[in-house]
Formats: structure tokens, sequence, C-alpha cells
């Protein structure tokens, strides 16, 4: 094991308090933990693509990237009209 | 020597990103857990793009990493921004301060109270 799989794996537990809060909290609290998976996913695959030497799959980090952004502003525009 | 560099900076970017989810999972009021997003889309990042940059040098995963880290910082700001907004509206259908409503408006985080006709 090298240290980019062993960052990887420690790096994997930040999503058991995010998984908590979106099981536990409301739509707020959901839409917030989703913000921050979407970030902690992204940092994942960038150190998963050195982990396994698969140079390509930094394509995959930045189109999360990008589409969690998009995700963010359609909810939370949802969110302003909808969820009153 | 860089070997000892790459890994002092995995692990500050992973424990930023670690702690920053604990911070938040501590928090109750959504407003102030969103804060807790800044520092792994901006630290986490950084630290984890020097660490490839160390490992890999000027090669073109280096520089997609950079465009990773820049890509989180701007959009986390939009993001997090818009979605205070959102919380914002579906609570007070307007999102700018109500009259006589004690909002921070100064660095010092002062309550300051809006007067009628401000």
């Amino acid at each position: 094991m090298n240290i980019w799989e062993l960052a990887a794996q420690v790096m994997i537990f930040a999503l058991v308090p995010l998984t908590w809060m979106a099981i536990r909290g409301d739509a707020r609290h959901r839409l917030v933990a989703f913000f921050m998976a979407g970030v902690v996913i992204t940092l994942l695959m960038m150190l998963l693509t050195m982990a396994f030497n698969r140079i390509p799959m930094m394509d995959l980090a930045i189109a999360l990237a990008l589409m969690s952004f998009g995700g963010g502003i359609v909810f939370a525009r949802f969110f302003a009209r909808h969820l009153r | 020597m860089k070997t000892i560099a790459i890994e002092a900076f995995l692990a500050a970017g992973v424990l930023t990103a670690l702690l920053s989810v604990l911070g938040m999972a501590r928090m109750r009021d959504p407003y102030q857990q969103m804060h807790y997003i800044s520092p792994p889309a901006s630290l986490s990042a950084i630290c984890i793009t020097v660490a490839i940059f160390l490992q890999q040098g000027m090669k073109p995963e280096s520089f997609k990493a950079v465009l990773i880290t820049l890509l989180l910082i701007a959009m986390n700001t939009i993001v997090t921004h818009e979605a205070a907004r959102g919380f914002r509206i579906a609570e007070v259908e307007d999102w700018s301060p109500k009259k006589g409503e004690e909002v921070p408006l100064k660095a010092s985080d002062e309550l300051v109270r809006q007067e009628p006709g401000s």
C-alpha cells in the first residue's frame, strides 16, 4: 500500500458523518451534507487517481467538480422557490 | 526528503477534510455548517495538489489538479452563497434584512439594528 492509497482510505471515513447528517437531518442539513460530499469525493478521486496510477481518471474529478457545482445551484434555487 | 514532504502535505490535506466534516457534524445550524465546506475546498485541495506536483512534476495531471483546486475554490464560494440565500428566502420570503431585524453587518460581528426608513 502506498501513501496515496492510505490517504484515500482515511478520506473515505469523512463520508460517514455526512451520511449520518443526510439520514438524520432536515432538508437544509441534507443539502449542506451534499455540498460537502461533493468536495470530499472530488478530493478522493484525485487521491485514487494517484494511488492506482490511472492518470485519465483525473478527468472524472474535474467533471465531478463541475457537476456538483451545477447540482448545488439547481438544488439551492429549488429550495428557495418550492420549500417554503 | 521529497517523500516526507509528499506525506506531510497529504496528511495535512486529509486531516483538514476530516476535521472539517467532524466540525460540520457538531454544528446544529445549517448556516454555521456551511462555513466548514471552505477548508476542504481550499486548504485540502491545495495540499493534495502540491503533493501531486511534488510526485509527478510538470505533467498534465499536475495541471489538472490545479484546475480542480481552482474550480473547487471558485465554485464553493458561489454555491455556499446561493444555498444560504435559498435558506433565507425559504424562511422569510425576501432575503434582505427586515426593518428592526438585528443582523451582523460590521466586521466585528456586532449586531446592528436596521432603523425604519434606512
